[in-house]
């Protein structure tokens, strides 16, 4: 992880070899990190800073342009397929591991946990090849492939081998591995190839041609005995009597050797061996008594090649070792042969020491990461495997590491510096890079959120600038309705359900509150106020109710009753939840009150209209700084004709409240009295309210005095 | 990674008419935010590195060239501070237009407390509320609060008597703790779980940088942190990334960053000097000194995690430093123009 690594800008801010001048007038380069994704904003700057009038202030007409640049390429399409489908795999063996705590106590290290982890590994193969397969058909693709069908390979190499090696199936640990390490080789590596094959087959006395014995040499090693016998049957025809005997004795020992997996038990298998290698010892006796002046054709000296199968027949290394560089087989091919031929009970745990011993002679490619992560899962290195894993792919490194702290190949206790544990570090460098591409959030803290505290964090912060997008989605009339009838949708309902998901109520309330205060611009209170009720935000919901009470004075009863009413339902959600009291339900209690006040009114609904207008006041839920604006909004209920819609008490409270007013006033408290009124009618001073609500008073005069002319108490 | 990669960048054309000062991605990196000697800011949306058809906004009321830009967290609406030459701090603030479409910025709050120029602008962690720091040349470090009644409140003092030049918020979370919300706490007040701290630090003329803390309604210096040989040109607070862990990254005049490491609330800050002397060639081709940079140090920014941090030398190249499993900070990355 520690690569250096040069970012140029393209196209550049300064012409090659310019550099100098640039840093010599006093410019360098500045950024600012990109929230969105690893992307920097990149600009040119001013070393000192400069003054209009100062010397260095330069051409007006200059241009002074911002770049982007990236740390990583952006996931592509074929890319993004990968990732996002892998996704499901990682999660279902996340759920596999959450169910861990509800078994017995040592469930992780048993067989059926073992077969499922490689069920899920074998998952992750199985998609990999798919991707490769698909990287790889001739199909036209516009912008080409991101990464090469080759790359995919590589990863399907490596996990594969990885299966091999740390998760056999249960039973299988302590069983010679040799069947698998060569169908692994066989499947990947194939040699000898094809072609050479076909073209030996075609030929009638094929020991003529050059490559005879190296493809029958390597069909031999790689266990591919109908090749093999294929071709030892063709020698068969050989002028050499001594060839054609010898090989009719070792055509049925290629047959007959014995492979473990045709076999019920281990000891059985190790007998087989020890008989067959006794006839191998016994052809070697019959090769050495073939004369020295029948020992080779015009073409080779084919007593030697054949001494060569017999010689890894017989198991001696030193021969494997030999005859495979001279056929340009890698440490690989001589480790999986060994473990056939030298050691044919070879265990897992004994791998390590072969390996070391062929990698002293024939080392790996250290300029091929695949050949590196070969080379250390072979060695059973598991830390050493990630980090090369890293640097061919960080999705290879996250992925082996998460499966690989399950089976305690890696340490999962936290390092000390940085408090990740080394699985943690890798899944966070992957999640780092799926960053890259906002548009993966979702992806991206799935990773997250699967680490510790330190993951945690960094998810927490994703997800908090997940643009909510709420603009874009109110545009779209369809949504549109589906959000006023309350529905959370779109981004900010994915935002919303992954913070429950993974418990993240902190993240989940200030969205909300981002999202209400969004809403509150564009004057959707009602939903403003359900997000602000579920971010338990009582101050936000304050500040709403004040905004939709500001509404009637600025923006007109009609408006105000459309905003209210909208608020109305958070009412009723208010209620059943216990111990909210404060100052803001009073007024949105209020706010709503008015709003049905108003809503009555314009039904002409009057006898109700007045109901309401008394117990507002009666009830006590309107802030003093509305008495003035509700009292003026009685006018016409008051003159209305020809019924009495009030009581005479309730007209006498009115008279009260109208007095209140003009007392407290005139005690100096007009400010709390008639702000709104006064910014209502935009009037000059507090005299001008007041001259206003002398209508009242005036209405209320003549309601009394009806009421006396009527003589009754009260007209329903 | 390839060892020199191209970074396909599409330059965006800011019209600016002269250098740029400062440029700063909103909450969700979806506008830039610029600033220059030609005394203005502008505002641009971007979108996949580009920025849209319609030529953005710009903000006229310095009278002087405009040094920062700071985003305020997006509760509070889209708030943009600027601090300039003039020795102003703007705040302006955007209307809401029909549907989509913006309605235009307007200058809600002018301070005018300062005598010098302004040279930085800071907003604080959106859970201590509308606060915003400004520090000045003038040797006074001032903090803003905004009001629920719509008034701002300001505490100025003297933070480094020959000149402040740059402010960084602490995070309000203290590492490592969680929301408990079993408890509804009461309307108005602060969840009963845990009291956010105020906190920042501040890069003064004096080669210190000093911590304050809000303490029985007023700021306090709690600590300094001696170690530059010059000016402290920028200083910039990690956010908390779930370590138990704090970090400080301050750049100076002296050429050096210092990562400043606290390892708990009550242990002594530890500094650590990057070291670019393996990586970074000079321009004159002579070798830096170790822990040294081949020019002054302008800026360090933390990326949003913590976990990388982005330097800008004089020399022309902005670094990207990132303390490795062994607790070395190396760095990883270096772009050039």
């Amino acid at each position: 992880m520690a690569t250096n690594s040069n970012l140029n800008l393209a196209p550049p801010l300064v012409e090659f070899g310019k550099f100098e001048d640039l840093v010599t007038t006093g410019q360098t380069i500045s950024s600012t990190v990109s929230p969105a994704d690893n992307s920097f904003a990149v600009f040119m700057k001013n070393l000192v800073r400069s003054l209009p009038s100062g010397v260095d202030h330069h051409d007006g007409e200059d241009e002074q342009p911002i770049y982007f640049a990236s740390r990583q390429a952006v996931p592509s399409s074929e890319r993004r397929l990968f990732l996002t489908d892998t996704l499901l795999i990682f999660t279902a063996f996340r759920n596999l591991l959450k169910s861990a705590p509800n078994r017995e106590s040592n469930w992780v290290q048993s067989d059926a946990f073992v077969g499922m982890t490689r069920k899920l590994a074998i998952d992750y193969v199985n998609f990999i090849k798919e991707c490769w397969v698909h990287a790889s058909q001739p199909i036209p693709r516009p912008g080409g492939l991101q990464y090469s069908s080759d790359h995919y390979r590589s990863l399907y190499t490596c996990f594969s081998l990885f299966v091999v090696l740390f998760l056999p199936e249960p039973g299988d640990e302590g069983a010679p591995l040799a069947d698998e390490l060569v169908e692994w080789l066989n499947t990947h590596f194939i040699e000898p190839s094809t072609e050479e094959g076909d073209s030996l087959s075609a030929l009638d006395k094929p020991w003529e041609d050059e490559i005879f014995w190296p493809y029958l040499t390597r069909a031999i090693l790689r266990g591919l005995s109908k090749a093999s016998l294929f071709f030892l049957g063709a020698l068969q025809q050989h002028p050499s009597d001594n060839l054609q005997r010898l090989t009719s004795t070792l055509i049925p020992l290629i047959e007959t050797q014995p492979r473990l997996v045709n076999f019920a038990a281990e000891k059985d298998f190790a007998y087989a061996m020890r008989r067959w290698s006794d006839k191998v010892k016994a052809l070697r006796i019959d090769m050495d008594r073939v004369p020295e002046n029948d020992r080779f054709d015009e073409f080779d000296n084919w007593w030697d090649r054949l001494g060569d199968i017999v010689g890894i027949l017989e198991g001696r290394s030193e021969v494997l070792q030999r005859v495979c560089e001279e056929l340009g087989a890698d440490w690989k091919e001589i480790c999986v042969a060994w473990s056939v031929f030298v050691d044919p009970r070879l265990r897992r745990q004994d791998l390590p020491d072969v390996v070391a011993q062929v990698i002293s002679e024939l080392p790996p490619d250290p300029t091929d990461k695949e050949d590196m992560i070969h080379a250390a899962l072979f060695s059973g290195q598991a830390v050493e495997a990630l980090q090369h894993a890293c640097q061919l792919d960080p999705w290879l490194s996250a992925h082996l590491a998460d499966l690989m702290e399950s089976l305690e190949l890696v340490d999962s206790c936290l390092d000390e510096d940085s408090s990740l544990s080394l699985r943690d570090e890798y899944i966070l460098t992957y999640a780092d890079y799926l960053h890259s591409d906002p548009a993966l959030w979702r992806v991206t803290v799935d990773y997250m959120y699967s680490c510790g505290d330190v993951g945690k964090s960094r998810g927490d912060e994703i997800l908090l600038r997940v643009p909510l997008q709420l603009h874009e989605q109110n545009s779209d009339v369809k949504v549109n309705s589906r959000i006023r009838a309350g529905e959370i949708v779109g981004v900010l309902k994915d935002v919303n359900a992954t913070c429950l998901e993974y418990q993240r109520e902190n993240v989940r309330r200030t969205v909300c509150r981002i999202a209400a205060q969004t809403l509150v611009s564009d004057k959707d209170y009602g939903l403003a106020i359900s997000y602000c009720l579920s971010a338990e935000d009582w101050r936000g919901v304050g500040r709403i109710v004040d905004s939709v009470l500001d509404e009637y004075i600025t923006g007109g009863r009609q408006k105000f009753t459309q905003y209210a009413l909208a608020i109305a339902p958070s009412v009723q959600e208010l209620r059943t939840q216990v111990g909210i009291h404060g100052v803001f339900v009073h007024r949105l209690v209020f706010a709503v009150r008015f709003a049905r006040f108003h809503e009555l009114l314009d039904k002409e609904a009057h006898q109700d209209a007045a109901s309401d207008l008394i117990a507002i006041f009666s009830e006590d839920i309107a802030p003093t700084s509305w008495w003035a604006i509700v009292l003026c909004d009685s006018i016409p209920l008051l003159r209305h004709n020809p019924k009495l819609l009030f009581s005479s008490s309730g007209a006498s409270l009115l008279l009260h409240k109208l007095e209140e007013i003009f007392i407290c006033t005139s005690q100096g408290a007009g400010d709390d009295y008639l702000l709104g009124l006064t910014r209502m009618i935009q009037a000059k001073d507090e005299k001008e309210a007041l001259e206003r609500l002398k209508a009242v008073r005036l209405a209320l005069a003549h309601y009394f005095a009806r009421c006396l002319v009527l003589d009754t108490d009260r007209l329903p | 990674m390839a060892a020199a990669t191209v970074s396909d960048s599409v330059p965006i054309e800011t019209a600016h008419e002269d250098m740029i000062h400062d440029a700063q991605l909103d909450y969700y990196g979806k506008r830039l935010a610029t600033c220059s000697s030609d005394r203005t800011v502008k505002v641009f949306d971007v979108i996949d590195g580009e920025t849209q058809r319609s030529p953005g906004h710009t903000l006229k009321g310095h009278t002087g060239p405009v040094w920062q830009v700071a985003w305020a967290h997006p509760k509070y609406g889209h708030i943009l501070a600027s601090c300039s030459y003039d020795g102003k701090v703007l705040i302006w603030k955007e209307q809401q237009g029909q549907g989509n479409a913006s309605g235009g910025w307007i200058k809600i709050k002018e301070h005018t407390l300062h005598t010098a120029s302004v040279n930085s602008v800071s907003w604080a962690p959106h859970e201590l509320g509308a606060i915003l720091a400004c520090a000045s040349s003038d040797g006074k470090v001032s903090v803003l609060t905004f009001k629920n009644d719509g008034q701002w409140d300001a505490d100025i003092f003297t933070g480094h008597a020959i000149g402040c030049n740059a402010v960084s918020w602490a995070p309000a979370v203290l590492p490592g703790s969680l929301i408990t919300p079993q408890q509804t706490p009461a309307p108005g007040q602060p969840p009963a779980s845990q009291t956010p701290i105020k906190r920042f630090a501040s890069a003064g003329c004096d080669n210190l940088v000093k911590i304050w803390g809000y303490r029985d309604q007023s700021w306090v210096e709690e600590e300094t942190l001696e170690g530059h040989t010059d000016w402290v040109r920028d200083v910039a607070w990690a956010p908390n990334i779930g370590l138990p862990r704090s970090y400080i990254a301050t750049a100076s005049q002296d050429k050096t960053v210092l990562i400043w490491a606290k390892d708990t609330p009550t242990s002594p800050w530890v500094k650590t000097a990057l070291d670019p002397s393996s990586t970074i060639v000079s321009p004159t081709g002579a070798p830096p000194q170790a822990g040294k940079f081949p020019d002054v140090v302008w800026r360090v920014s933390w990326s949003l995690a913590g976990n990388l941090l982005a330097v800008s030398c004089g020399d022309g190249k902005v670094t990207l430093w990132k303390e490795n499993l062994k607790g070395i900070w190396e760095c990883v990355s270096d772009m050039s123009s």
